[in-house]
């Protein structure tokens, strides 16, 4: 960003409205526009943000003009994606002698793109994907047109959701100001207005029906929940970047809990219950000089209720908050204020839907937590394995590959399943970190929080459906290695591709065709992940960590 | 109770049921069926012949045929079965005939192969991951290798050109590091040969100077490194060479059984 760019920026709403004055020096309003925000300029028909993908920006729309699809979805193949197919019969009985080819061959009938879209580089080398046939797409799809002085992306790049729609340039050289989480963030810190802007825009758009979906408001009327919804305030902790910091201070070993930020600290008034929304958080105790991890929260998960409830019911014996809760890389969360929990969401709750009263505070640090089912499964789960967990992040993988070493006898079965089902090339290590008698193997875990997705210029990486495994699509995996760049736990692997003689693919550069290449957990396959099917001794599953009860169980089988 | 306990419980108890109806069959219809011990024979093919699928059951894990857990249980307890169906197709005899004895040893071999792997399968993992330090079995070679490297740099290195250290390693530590050493004392589970370099090394020290001494205890180090290493690659290695005669000696047992099926069609003449 040039400083004419600033000033042109400076002259148009909304920071033309935005008081410079209210910024602190050491961000003021200029330093943001400058640093965290960034011109783009899209040719007609080209992309700009994608259904489903993650993203880390919003844009404002500067000149020119841009559609979003409504209704009816663009179809896959459009979007770089490949429709999730079982293997037939047919397929499936060819792998008995296709299994015998080079590692990782196409035919080249197999990498032909939908010829509905292109992709081309533009002056900063950026692969911009665009759709061939822009009056088709109009014809078939009802858009919506949106033009100078418009924003969006602002949610997902907020609450790390996914993108809901898909926004394409309409005109020649339409041109998006792309601003950045951390400046969005900044902006709405700095400036009221910008801020109601957004949050009205949540509430109205995201909020209703998440709030819906939370059995703690389900006896609310939709009154009720409206004020709900009205009063709840918004945060968020940490940072966006989560995973390149993580890479950074796992390889310097310090990871440690008392560097994370607070968001609730142990021992202070209980100001609201926390739901979290997206990321992930530690709760832990002071224990020593440091801090004891109790469990970890994610999406969907809340902290604070106990004590308010018990509050509420025994005013005369108030307790303070029994733990403290630290964001773990990136957290976006929704806090309901304790008034409004008591005022309109304590009374509704019937008394077997309430905790049990808290016991203060012992030195053993869950002595009221026996109680509890997961509580209890992190008791049989253990502290060390726990505190494994944690500090290796493993709590974001929905299908992270858990491996028994005391029944594992190393036989690589599960490595030579993986490579039968995948073209002669195994998706895992079978190995990784452990922790006593647990290894978490180098395979793609299908995180809750999948950092691998976002920056795909071509949506290659996706999800199989909303909330499903994270799979590559071949056809449009250009090799950029963002995604394996961006994933914290180096489970994508590029790989240079064959033809069906078994010689490397070349491209117009002479230079080989790298694909990404990860653990899809046999999506396409009936029966299951081959490797855990494939372990003749029980001792690999596929979990989700942040099922503690799950791993409890399996630990103990 | 878990889940293995019940496991083993519930199918140790129909295996056992199982073998003391078989048994009671036999007594009841030994002399009284005709063509007995071909009905016995084409049954104990059959269970062999079960517990051999189960091999090609590991070859085609794209196709959705079950867990191969499920495969290994089956397997392991059918295993079992066919000891008593052995024993009555011998009518609780020892085979005479040279052919027939073969068949008998490789039948054996094969069993007792087998058990002896269900055993390492069940204690050698334990073992291996309560050590730690867990390596892939293929990366054994290069990390030895790399130990190696740092103690000859060690050695040789600038810091201390001790003579005593130099010939204690040209004597005693160039052969430790050169290749997988102590296989059979690591499967024992003998710490003897790492205490007895160890020692070596603390003997040492009195000749040392105090640099010296700091290129002692890394050499030490190194050492417990090896051995750790040396542990893995043992461990590992009787966990793989079971089944290297387990699976030849199956495939030799079907080949006679085969030939020992067309022999009694061939010259039996009606065998009961």
């Amino acid at each position: 960003m040039t400083d004419a760019d600033v000033d042109r920026l400076l002259d148009i709403p909304p920071f033309s409205n935005m008081s410079p004055e209210k910024f602190p020096r050491r961000t003021p309003l200029r330093e943001i526009l400058c640093h965290d925000t960034s011109i783009r300029r899209y040719r007609k028909g080209e992309i700009i943000v994608r259904q489903g993908d993650y993203g880390t920006s919003a844009f404002l729309i500067l000149s020119g003009a841009t559609r979003v699809v409504l209704k009816p979805d663009l179809p896959l193949s459009l979007l770089g994606r490949q429709a999730p197919v079982k293997k037939g019969i047919f397929r499936t009985l060819a792998q008995f002698w296709s299994a015998r080819r080079p590692p990782e061959s196409f035919q080249r009938a197999q990498l032909r793109q939908d010829a509905s879209v292109g992709a081309r580089q533009n002056e900063n080398e950026e692969v911009r994907v665009f759709l061939q046939d822009l009056p088709r797409v109009l014809d078939k799809h009802r858009t919506e047109e949106m033009t100078g002085g418009d924003v969006f992306g602002e949610i997902a790049a907020l609450s790390r959701m996914p993108r809901t729609s898909t926004i394409f340039a309409a005109s020649d050289s339409a041109e998006l100001l792309e601003i950045r989480w951390q400046g969005l963030r900044d902006l709405m810190r700095f400036d009221n207005q910008l801020r109601q802007h957004i949050d009205r825009i949540y509430r109205a758009r995201a909020l209703a029906s998440y709030l819906r979906a939370t059995p703690m408001f389900r006896h609310l009327t939709k009154e009720q929940l409206d004020q709900v919804a009205e009063q709840i305030e918004f945060a968020t902790y940490g940072d966006y970047d989560w995973s390149g910091e993580y890479k950074r201070l796992a390889q310097a070993g310090t990871v440690r809990p008392e560097k994370e930020p607070v968001i609730v600290q142990e021992g202070d008034y209980p100001n609201g219950v926390v739901l979290l929304r997206a990321g992930f958080a530690r709760v832990s105790r002071k224990f020593g000089s440091g801090e004891r991890t109790l469990n970890y929260i994610g999406a969907g998960q809340f902290f604070g209720f106990d004590e308010i409830a018990h509050n509420w019911r025994q005013p005369q014996q108030p307790v303070n908050v029994q733990y403290s809760l630290r964001a773990i890389g990136y957290t976006h969360l929704l806090i309901v204020p304790t008034r409004v929990m008591e005022q309109l969401v304590l009374p509704t709750l019937p008394a077997k839907e309430l905790p049990p009263p808290v016991s203060l505070a012992t030195d053993e640090p869950d002595a009221r937590a026996a109680e509890k089912s997961n509580e209890n499964a992190r008791d049989r789960v253990g502290g060390d394995v726990l505190e494994f967990l944690t500090e290796n992040r493993f709590f974001n993988g929905t299908a992270a590959m858990v491996i028994d070493l005391d029944r594992c006898t190393r036989c690589d079965d599960c490595v030579r399943a993986c490579a039968s089902t995948h073209d002669n090339n195994p998706r895992f290590l079978r190995h990784g970190p452990s922790s006593g008698r647990l290894m978490i193997a180098n395979a793609c875990m299908h995180c809750a929080d999948p950092v691998c997705m976002i920056g795909c210029p071509t949506g290659a990486i996706h999800r199989e459906s909303f909330a499903g495994q994270v799979v590559i699509n071949p056809v449009t995996c250009i090799g950029c290695k963002a995604c394996s760049n961006h994933c914290p736990y180096d489970a994508i692997r590029m790989v240079d591709i064959r033809d069906e003689r078994g010689e490397f693919m070349v491209g117009e550069d002479l230079k080989p065709i790298s694909k990404a290449t990860k653990c899809d957990l046999c999506v396409e396959n009936h029966g299951g992940p081959a490797c855990e099917r494939a372990c003749p001794h029980g001792a690999l599953t596929r979990m989700n960590l942040n099922d503690l009860e799950a791993l409890a169980h399996w630990m103990k089988r | 109770m878990t889940r293995f306990r019940r496991q083993l419980l519930i199918g140790s108890f129909l295996l056992s049921l199982v073998s003391v109806l078989a048994v009671m069959v036999h007594c009841r219809f030994n002399r009284v069926l005709p063509n007995y011990a071909y009905l016995t024979g084409w049954v104990l093919f059959a269970a062999i012949t079960l517990l051999a699928v189960y091999n090609a059951r590991k070859r085609i894990p794209f196709l959705p045929l079950g867990s191969s857990e499920a495969w290994m249980q089956i397997h392991v307890y059918a295993g079992f079965f066919t000891v008593v169906l052995f024993l009555i197709h011998l009518n609780f005899h020892i085979p005479t005939g040279w052919f027939e004895g073969t068949l008998a040893w490789l039948y054996v071999l094969v069993t007792v192969s087998g058990i002896a792997g269900l055993i390492l399968s069940r204690v050698l993992p334990r073992r291996l991951s309560t050590r730690g330090g867990e390596v892939i079995y293929e990366k054994i070679p290069a990390i030895r290798n790399d130990l190696r490297q740092q103690a000859e740099a060690l050695v040789l290195g600038a810091e201390t050109r001790s003579p005593v250290i130099a010939e204690l390693y040209a004597r005693r530590l160039s052969m430790f590091f050169a290749g997988p050493k102590n296989f059979w004392r690591h499967l024992l589970e003998s710490r003897q040969p790492l205490n007895a370099v160890i020692v070596e090394l603390e003997e040492l020290r009195r000749y040392l100077n105090d640099q010296e001494r700091a290129v002692l205890e890394k050499l030490a180090e190194l050492v417990r490194r090896k051995d750790g290493l040396d542990y893995h690659h043992a461990l590992q290695t009787a966990l793989k060479l079971w089944l290297f005669m387990h699976v030849p000696l199956t495939y030799s047992l079907m080949i006679f059984s085969l030939l020992h099926i067309v022999l009694v069609y061939a010259f039996s003449g009606g065998a009961r």
